[in-house]
């Protein structure tokens, strides 16, 4: 290493340095295009000129999906340049850190954990709220202020993808109606089939973790559990859908009944298992249906194979699913091109039939629900959430980042993970450390 | 007998540790040439049916960008590694030939500069490439890597000393500019200093991951470290391709090494010590 | 006035990249800046207490211990194979070859290499099978008491070529005459190792030890690419990101990095007191 003296001198320019620095630190920035400057209204406004959009199905990408897509839509508008679609791996992450920036496409979908009062700042608003409702289901969550920034592409209803053959063959025919009834159930798999992974968490991807927090609504049947979260100073108990939720999480892990080791998961080979018999259940949302039934039929199953079940939870007697707009689709607020872009949201929407691919409730109010979901939603009653009261939009991220567990992240379910297997903390300590920094944080937040 | 025993001990635990350097390496290797339902049913040791099945190299190539990712990368070596050269001779040129008032202070603000390790502040970095606009764009990285490389500087200064002034002075006398005399009189007498400074910096660059993962999101900018992560994604259960892919990003530095070993284990050595 | 222009580009770059980034981490990391917000609260020192006293924060520094520990395992043995090569051996530069390079192999690669590597039922596990060491198979990163010897075992194979090389080279910088009178007094290898070889690299050596503090501090890629820090795997830089970047707390992550800078520049500090070094010297 170099460094013989540090001078006086030294020390001076790096307080000069800094002194610059803080100055040239002060001012923010904002650039780009001006929110309603530019007329989006595809029939008018002629869509025309090159369009960035990002997405999250890097798989649809891969296998030549998107390229169809764009196809149609240019020879629907032939104006259209070059569509550039970017399928991001890590979504969450990856798109979160580029918002940071100007440069995050012109279409692409809102990240989780963007809450809603930032909404103005990163995207163009769609429409009024109202208006939008009278056309689109699920465009509540992205809007502040009664007005819409984003529009779901597909909806989900949550339940838990499972191979039916593996089931039977352990005498399983109906569907658990208690977490404890699940764990025998999956107790009853696991003997029969050794060696296979009753329930796989998909653990080192993260987001099929994340994707546990969907189901909160759904345990207990209320629309506003989310909402009364920001007033609760302890969810994790009284058997609230946290409780549950989490609680299952631990059990069925610390029971062993999971994939025998966590950190060797690999989402894209987890198809091929649910459908080759090698795993019993994944915790999945129904967009993962179609995914799977094709992993099926490339496996040389029928895909009748992939069953879709209740969250084992009832209330009241019946099963809860709750049904929400998946990823909501959205222009970037600096997009140079929003008409092209609105137009591709529209389009995609209507014309696209990707809802109907990814068997999915239908975005659209009047939308067809796709057959092979028939027979689950007869069997459960939906949950809709309901959004936050007006004024308090970003009171549940505010208390959710302040308090760090961040539910859209997938490292609080990862710890409980970690903590079933090795002991470190048992169930309830978990939940108690989780209702403490909770609690602390509702308090901290409605303080300041 | 005791020179016997010590021998085999020594031809042992080079071959053990050489075993084990390779091992791991030479299993990808093999992996690549397997298919699909191979790579799943066959052990690791098993040795692929076909050795020449490359048809997971063309995927890699053609379906993982890695072409694209090559191209990329040398864009950014050539930019990068040419702007540190003439940012890192031109520096020590200066510090070496003139006396200056700030001529210490400028000196010290680079030794200081070499205690700061990248990573830390690549959360204030950040802000500073995004407010300068070089979010998502190679310029981000070239700037980056020309602008906090502190060794080759050192290295230029280094090496600047065993340059004789009397060629300076030679060329003065003939009637040169200073900015002559640095492009014909410095920079020709620096070449053994560029040379392993290309080395050094260029192997740096190509293997460097986490300044393009957090500055380059764009699939079509992304260089060939970058695109080889991005084959965790879509190539998940394709652990075959991946293997392709490893080998790929491999080949190009194995080549560099065979044949100019000499300079890099000294562009290293010297490099390393700083 | 010649000289100024020779050093402006260089100078701004050195600012631009280095010292205000600096000198903007000093100042995010006394707020509670989201990153993305327009304002920023002054919040005084609670991002530092907290990089001290939330348990997730702490384990951090416990997890770097791992690394610490490997980074002497790897000085040993590059001492071992630096010493051995010194001596007259066959095949002396394949030896090397394969040692060093890989060093030279991207990180990316590398994590790719071992998830493949130590897989269950990978290379690790049938060559363990093979050997009849099959009472030794973990779940190499699914354990997670075993996870971070796993990770660390990477590093050393990964970096060992590089400290082994620079060994090597301040071995050779002892000139051949020396040995041979050595030899020729009746000094057998232990006594030559001992007071030649050893004298001629301790100041390399005492700096690597040094170096290992800071190292073991940073690192990053190979847990972030094998693991992404799951399974108690996070090490202070991963958490850094991920609180930078992911938990929207640029405050928070700015404290750690500025913890981290303090360690490193206290560990240098240090090292200039134990360890003077002779070729420092730039003036």
């Amino acid at each position: 290493m170099l460094l013989t003296r540090m001078t006086r001198a030294t020390v001076v320019m790096a307080g000069t340095a800094a002194m610059v620095a803080l100055a040239a630190c002060g001012g923010g920035g904002g650039g780009g295009g001006e929110p309603g400057a530019q007329d989006m209204d595809p029939e008018t406004c002629g869509p025309a000129g090159d369009l960035t959009v990002l997405t999250w199905r890097t798989d649809l990408v891969e296998d030549g999906t998107f390229d169809a897509y764009v196809a149609d839509f240019k020879e629907a508008y032939p104006e259209i340049g070059d569509v550039d679609i970017q399928g991001i791996t890590d979504y969450e992450g990856e798109v979160k850190t580029r918002m940071s920036t100007d440069d995050y496409g012109d279409v692409l979908a809102i990240p989780g954990s963007v809450s809603p009062d930032q909404l103005s700042q990163f995207f163009e608003p769609l429409g009024e709220l109202s208006e939008m409702q009278t056309q689109y289901r699920w465009v509540e969550p992205e809007s502040f202020e009664g007005l819409s920034y984003g529009i779901p592409v597909v909806g989900n209803v949550m339940g838990a993808v499972y191979n039916v053959e593996v089931f039977e063959s352990a005498g399983v025919t109906d569907f658990a109606t208690t977490p404890e009834e699940f764990l025998t159930d999956l107790e009853a798999v696991k003997a029969a089939n050794p060696g296979i992974a009753p329930l796989y968490t998909n653990y080192k991807d993260g987001w099929p973790l994340t994707a546990w927090q969907s189901y909160v609504g759904g345990v207990s049947g209320d629309p506003e559990f989310t909402n009364g979260m920001t007033t609760d100073e302890a969810p994790w108990s009284g058997g609230s859908d946290m409780e549950v939720i989490d609680g299952l999480l631990y059990d069925v892990v610390a029971q062993g009944l999971t994939e025998a080791d966590p950190t060797t998961t690999n989402w894209e080979q987890s198809k091929q298992m649910l459908a080759t018999g090698q795993i019993g259940v994944m915790m999945l949302g129904s967009w993962a249906i179609p995914q799977m039934q094709d992993a099926a039929e490339a496996a040389g199953e029928s895909r009748d194979i992939i069953g879709y079940m209740p969250f084992p939870v009832q209330t009241d007697g019946t099963f809860h699913a709750v049904a929400g707009g998946d990823y909501n689709l959205a222009i970037n607020v600096h997009s140079s091109n929003k008409c092209a872009a609105r137009a591709w949201i529209d389009w995609f929407n209507h014309e696209s039939g990707f809802s109907e691919s990814q068997i999915g409730l239908s975005p659209l109010v009047d939308g067809p629900v796709p057959e092979s979901l028939q027979a689950f939603i007869e069997d459960v009653e939906l949950v809709e959430m309901a959004a936050a009261p007006e004024g308090q939009e970003s009171l549940f991220s505010d208390i959710d980042t302040e308090s760090g567990i961040l539910t859209t992240s997938p490292d609080y379910r990862m710890k409980i993970v970690d903590d079933a297997r090795s002991g470190a903390r048992t169930k309830q300590q978990v939940f108690d450390d989780l209702n403490a920094a909770w609690g602390e944080a509702v308090q901290a937040v409605s303080a300041g | 007998m005791r020179q016997i025993v010590i021998s085999a001990v020594k031809y042992a635990s080079l071959v053990v540790a050489s075993v084990m350097m390779l091992l791991p390496v030479a299993l990808i290797i093999t992996g690549s040439f397997k298919t699909n339902q191979e790579f799943l049913t066959t052990g690791p040791f098993d040795a692929p049916e076909n050795w020449l099945n490359l048809s997971n190299y063309a995927t890699a190539f053609t379906r993982g960008g890695m072409l694209l990712g090559f191209a990329n990368t040398a864009i950014i070596l050539v930019a990068a590694i040419t702007g540190t050269i003439l940012i890192g001779a031109a520096a020590a040129y200066a510090i070496d030939r003139f006396t200056f008032r700030g001529r210490t202070a400028t000196l010290a603000l680079f030794l200081l500069a070499t205690l700061v390790p990248a990573v830390t502040t690549q959360v204030a970095t950040f802000q500073v490439v995004k407010a300068l606009g070089l979010y998502n764009s190679q310029g981000a990285l070239i700037v980056l890597f020309m602008g906090t490389d502190i060794i080759s500087i050192y290295i230029f200064v280094q090496f600047m000393r065993s340059i004789p002034r009397s060629l300076d002075e030679a060329a003065k006398i003939d009637g040169a500019g200073h900015l002559r005399i640095f492009l014909q009189v410095i920079l020709p007498n620096l070449k053994p200093a560029i040379a392993t400074v290309i080395i050094i910096k260029g192997i740096a660059i190509y293997n460097e991951f986490y300044i393009p993962f957090l500055y380059i999101t764009n699939p079509d900018l992304r260089p060939i470290s970058t695109s080889l992560f991005a084959f965790k994604g879509p190539f998940g259960a394709q652990w075959e391709v991946i293997s392709a892919g490893v080998v790929i990003t491999i080949i190009p530095i194995l080549v560099l090494f065979l044949a100019l070993q000499r300079y890099v284990y000294n562009g290293f050595t010297s490099g390393a010590t700083k | 006035m010649v000289p100024y222009l020779f050093v402006l580009a260089p100078i701004a770059l050195l600012v631009t990249f280095t010292y205000v980034p600096v000198a903007n981490m000093f100042a995010y990391s006394v707020t509670d800046w989201d990153g993305l917000d327009r304002v920023k609260n002054f919040v005084g020192l609670a991002n530092y207490v907290d990089v001290f006293t939330e348990p997730d924060n702490l384990r951090v520094f416990v997890v770097s211990l791992y690394y610490l520990g490997a980074s002497f395992v790897q000085m040993a043995l590059a001492l071992y194979f630096a010493t051995v090569l010194s001596f007259r051996v066959r095949l002396k530069n394949l030896w090397k070859g394969i040692l060093f390079f890989p060093y030279l192999i991207n990180g990316v690669a590398i994590g790719l290499i071992f998830l493949n590597f130590i897989r269950p039922g990978g290379g690790l596990d049938s060559a363990l099978l093979a050997v009849g060491l099959e009472s030794v198979i973990r779940q190499w990163t699914g354990d997670p008491e075993v996870i971070n010897y796993t990770l660390a075992a990477v590093s050393v194979w990964r970096y060992m070529g590089l400290n082994f090389v620079m060994f090597l080279g301040a071995i050779a910088s002892v000139p051949g005459e020396i040995y041979e009178a050595a030899e020729l007094d009746g000094a057998n290898r232990w006594h030559q190792f001992r007071h030649l070889i050893l004298p001629s690299i301790k100041p390399i050596v005492g700096l690597s030890f040094i170096l290992a503090i800071s190292g073991s501090l940073s690192v990053f890629e190979v847990p972030y690419i094998m693991t992404n820090g799951g399974n108690g795997s996070e090490t202070f830089v991963i958490r850094t990101i991920k609180m930078a970047f992911e938990n929207n707390k640029v405050g928070l992550a700015s404290a750690m990095a500025v913890v981290l800078l303090a360690i490193v520049l206290v560990v240098t500090c240090v090292q200039r007191r134990l360890v003077p070094e002779e070729k420092v010297d730039l003036t």
